[in-house]
């Protein structure tokens, strides 16, 4: 199989989320076994009834966007317009060279701006109508975020809002690299931003899909976990610098990771598949792999999006199984950062590019009991060494949604 | 299967205010029916504007099979029910196709937002702890996707792209793409949108909602006004489609996508004529070979002004001479769905040589100086068709269809 089309390399990376705002310190804290789990400070006690978040606490959007007036954005799209600060700068994109070239964004996100939604709506129906905001209205549309971060960055090429669940972070770095690989584009900004709020935590909640809280059950929001009961909310923004590698090359880019192979599917009868068969993660697996021209054996790496939950870390574990055998370590960051949802994937894909530069691969903290039917050569807590070119980053959602990115170091 | 291999329109389903189904909708549009009505879905008597383009006809039980009806919410259900009629009018059975190698991909500008109403409505209520699972269930946007392919059992690529107003026509783009480059061999692509108490406010807040009806590039005209549906189109490679002996719409010739980076509401111009020339260039086609373009035209003030510029801009001088005619004249402002319906017709035009009129157009504006297609429909050759598409967040969406020659 030959790999189609331009080569595609990753210039920049930027983060914010619980632990941290830089890369490589938020890797090295993840190697140590750091968690950001902990009491809400977002979400009010009487909601949050002592389930664990993973915040990023005292964001403060002027030490990445300046002194120019935030009050347009609300705190997604803060925290998105912030991330790709960080990604761009990495990436020596400067203002003046994205007015030369059109730069693009495709943002992955689950809830959007759902509080500002939220919000306008509980406003117009308590006060009546005439009292909504306005400006608030233009917050209100799901691809607000990305429209902000255009403004702010003037990033005037594809402007893309990826909703695939809780893999819309990597769907958009998959969706981004294969627009450029194609000729579409040339430099995108790809990642996912998600924020912790009263309205996704309480909907969780209810669902029954979040972890006991914490301090009753060691392990419960713990990826592949035996006691593992649920899922523990965070929110990051995180974003890549993706462009066609001649580009990189003729402005004398450093490189730090290229994308080489991307695929995504759908289970639409998820509930019904055999825990431990084949299943739509497989099929993407498979595909992913043949697209980057790979065969699985040089893989360092699984970074799975496993969270906690008792059903989707099983098929994901199932799918990886069935794709890929126990050729490489699988490890997951949940359990430190929070489900970051539609940021998550792109949480993932910088951890991957982590490891590939430093040769450490973060295990999973609190994983002391590993679920026995899990069957993976799984990442105790810690790090493990890696030396392999290349790691497969995997995300499932619970509505079926499934993809898989494959990531090589330059 | 490379980016030279041809993607053609093989279906079509609409779920609109004037008819349901491509004949009735088709049909309507050419004799220039109004759908606007009194708004029934909540109540307006607290704002200074009543009428909207909802679906008042629809039955999704007509539709929605597999899935328990009442558990999906009603973007997903216009979106079933216009996936449904698609694959219906494509020929295309449940023996027709792979599962495997067919996929889904929407745009939508709110998602399912009845059901952040109904958690705000428990909230207000004193009744938190009421709500269920439903939120997380039917909430997020990417349930319209996810529903579909649940429904008719796909398992190909599946994404939801909620670029608001220009979304559907991001969705063709996408889909246009992922079988070009052999990623599918079907692809559902469209947009869907609710009648919504949010967005009605919104606009209202913004004084963009005309009074009684849609008049896009007239001198008096007054603003847009929301509505509701959805539209699908099945797309397949023309291989494909010719060793089936489907019968074939237009040929998907390419597609521009760009961003103003300027204002989150406001138009501003240049992006939407960059996006124009990036479609035409992709699409290998020249200005004078389009012989209709399918309006953004909201009936807002500036969306029409600065619409028409953009035009000229891209088309210079042979701008005067393209058709260009916006069916939200007829249907209100559909939303995320708007550009999908509005692809359809599109699809049609190239089929049958015909262009939709705008309706409600009596006055010229000597900023809107171009040919409207006023009133009546027009029988005139159509070889290529350029469908425009502009949203908040200065997203600017444009899509060619060509007529088919094998």
């Amino acid at each position: 199989v030959t790999v189609q089309g331009r080569s595609v390399v990753v210039t920049g990376a930027g983060l914010i989320c619980g632990l941290g705002d830089r890369a490589a310190a938020v890797h090295e804290a993840l190697c140590g076994g750091a968690t950001a789990l902990a009491p809400s400070t977002i979400v009010a006690a009487d909601i949050a009834q002592g389930h664990h978040v993973a915040e990023i606490r005292d964001f403060n959007p002027r030490a990445y966007l300046g002194a120019r007036n935030v009050a347009p954005l609300d705190r997604t799209g803060r925290l998105a317009a912030a991330g790709v600060e960080l990604a761009l700068a990495d990436s020596g994109w400067t203002l003046e060279s994205r007015k030369q070239r059109p730069v693009g964004i495709a943002l992955g996100t689950m809830f959007c701006s759902v509080k500002t939604i939220s919000e306008f709506d509980r406003r117009a129906q308590s006060a009546g109508p005439e009292y909504a905001s306005p400006m608030d209205f233009s917050n209100t549309v799901l691809n607000a975020a990305a429209g902000q971060v255009a403004i702010w960055h003037q990033l005037r090429g594809v402007n893309t809002t990826v909703a695939a669940g809780a893999i819309s972070g990597l769907h958009a770095l998959g969706y981004a690299a294969d627009l450029i690989r194609r000729g579409r584009a040339d430099v995108i900004v790809a990642g996912g931003a998600e924020e912790v709020c009263f309205e996704s935590f309480h909907g969780f909640r209810r669902a029954g899909l979040l972890a006991a809280p914490d301090h009753g059950a060691p392990g419960c929001a713990v990826p592949f976990h035996a006691k593992r009961s649920g899922i523990a909310l965070g929110e990051a923004a995180a974003f890549v610098v993706l462009e066609a590698e001649e580009i990189a090359s003729a402005r004398g880019a450093r490189t730090i990771g290229r994308v080489d192979g991307f695929a995504t599917g759908y289970d639409p009868r998820q509930e019904v598949a055999r825990a431990d068969g084949p299943n739509v993660l497989t099929e993407v697996i498979r595909r992913a792999l043949r697209a980057a021209g790979a065969d699985g054996s040089d893989l360092g790496a699984v970074v799975s999006s496993a969270s906690g939950s008792p059903g989707l870390d099983a098929r994901e574990a199932a799918g990886i199984k069935c794709g890929l055998g126990a050729a490489a370590p699988v490890t997951a960051v949940k359990s430190m950062l929070g489900d970051t949802l539609g940021a998550s994937g792109a949480l993932q894909a910088i951890v991957a590019l982590e490891s590939l530069r430093t040769g450490r691969l973060p295990g999973i903290t609190g994983l002391d009991d590993p679920d026995p039917r899990i069957d993976l050569p799984l990442v105790p807590p810690g790090a493990r060494p890696i030396d392999a070119p290349r790691v497969l980053v995997t995300a499932v959602a619970r509505e079926g949604n499934a993809c898989a990115l494959v990531i090589a170091r330059s | 299967m490379n980016q030279h291999s041809r993607v053609v329109v093989t279906g079509i389903g609409v779920v609109t205010s004037i008819g349901i189904g491509v004949e009735p909708f088709w049909r309507n549009v050419l004799a220039g029916q109004s759908g606007i009505g009194p708004v029934e879905s909540f109540d307006t008597g607290r704002y200074a504007v009543h009428v909207g383009g909802e679906v008042k006809s629809f039955a999704p039980g007509e539709f929605v099979r597999t899935l328990p009806v009442d558990s999906i919410a009603r973007a997903s259900q216009l979106a079933i029910a216009a996936a449904r009629l698609a694959l219906a009018d494509a020929g295309l059975g449940p023996d027709g196709l792979d599962p495997a190698a067919a996929g889904v991909v929407f745009g939508t500008t709110s998602g399912e937002p009845v059901m952040i109403e109904h958690f705000n409505d428990l909230e207000l209520s004193g009744a938190r702890e009421r709500l269920g699972s439903e939120f997380i269930d039917q909430y997020p946007c990417h349930v319209l996707a996810a529903h579909v392919a649940s429904e008719l059992g796909f398992r190909g690529p599946n994404l939801v792209i909620p670029t608001a107003c220009a979304a559907g026509n991001y969705a063709i783009a996408h889909a246009l793409d992922t079988l070009r480059f052999d990623e599918a061999e079907v692809m559902l692509a469209g947009g869907s949108d609710a009648f919504s108490r949010i967005t009605y406010t919104g606009f209202a807040r913004l004084g963009a909602i005309a009074p009684e009806r849609v008049q896009p590039f007239d001198k008096n005209r007054k603003g847009m006004i929301p509505g509701e549906g959805a539209g699908v189109l099945v797309l397949e490679p023309l291989t494909r489609a010719q060793a089936r002996g489907a019968r074939i719409y237009a040929e998907v010739a390419g597609y521009g996508l760009t961003c103003d980076a300027h204002h989150m509401t406001a138009p501003q111009g240049d992006g939407a004529a960059r996006a124009m020339q990036i479609a035409m260039a992709d699409a290998g086609v020249a200005p004078h070979e389009v012989g209709y373009i399918s309006a953004h035209g909201t009936g807002t003030a500036v969306n029409d002004k600065i619409e028409t510029a953009a035009v000229k801009q891209a088309f210079g001088e042979v701008a005067y001479r393209v058709p260009v005619s916006s069916i939200k004249s007829m249907l209100g402002h559909t939303m995320g769905a708007a550009s999908a319906i509005e692809a359809a017709a599109c699809a049609l035009a190239v089929r049958d040589d015909r262009l939709p009129p705008t309706i409600n157009f009596e006055t010229p504006d000597p900023d809107c100086d171009l040919d409207y297609v006023p009133n009546a429909a027009r029988s005139q050759t159509v070889h290529v068709a350029m469908n425009n598409a502009y949203a908040f967040g200065g997203n600017n969406a444009s899509v060619i269809f060509r007529k088919f020659q094998s």
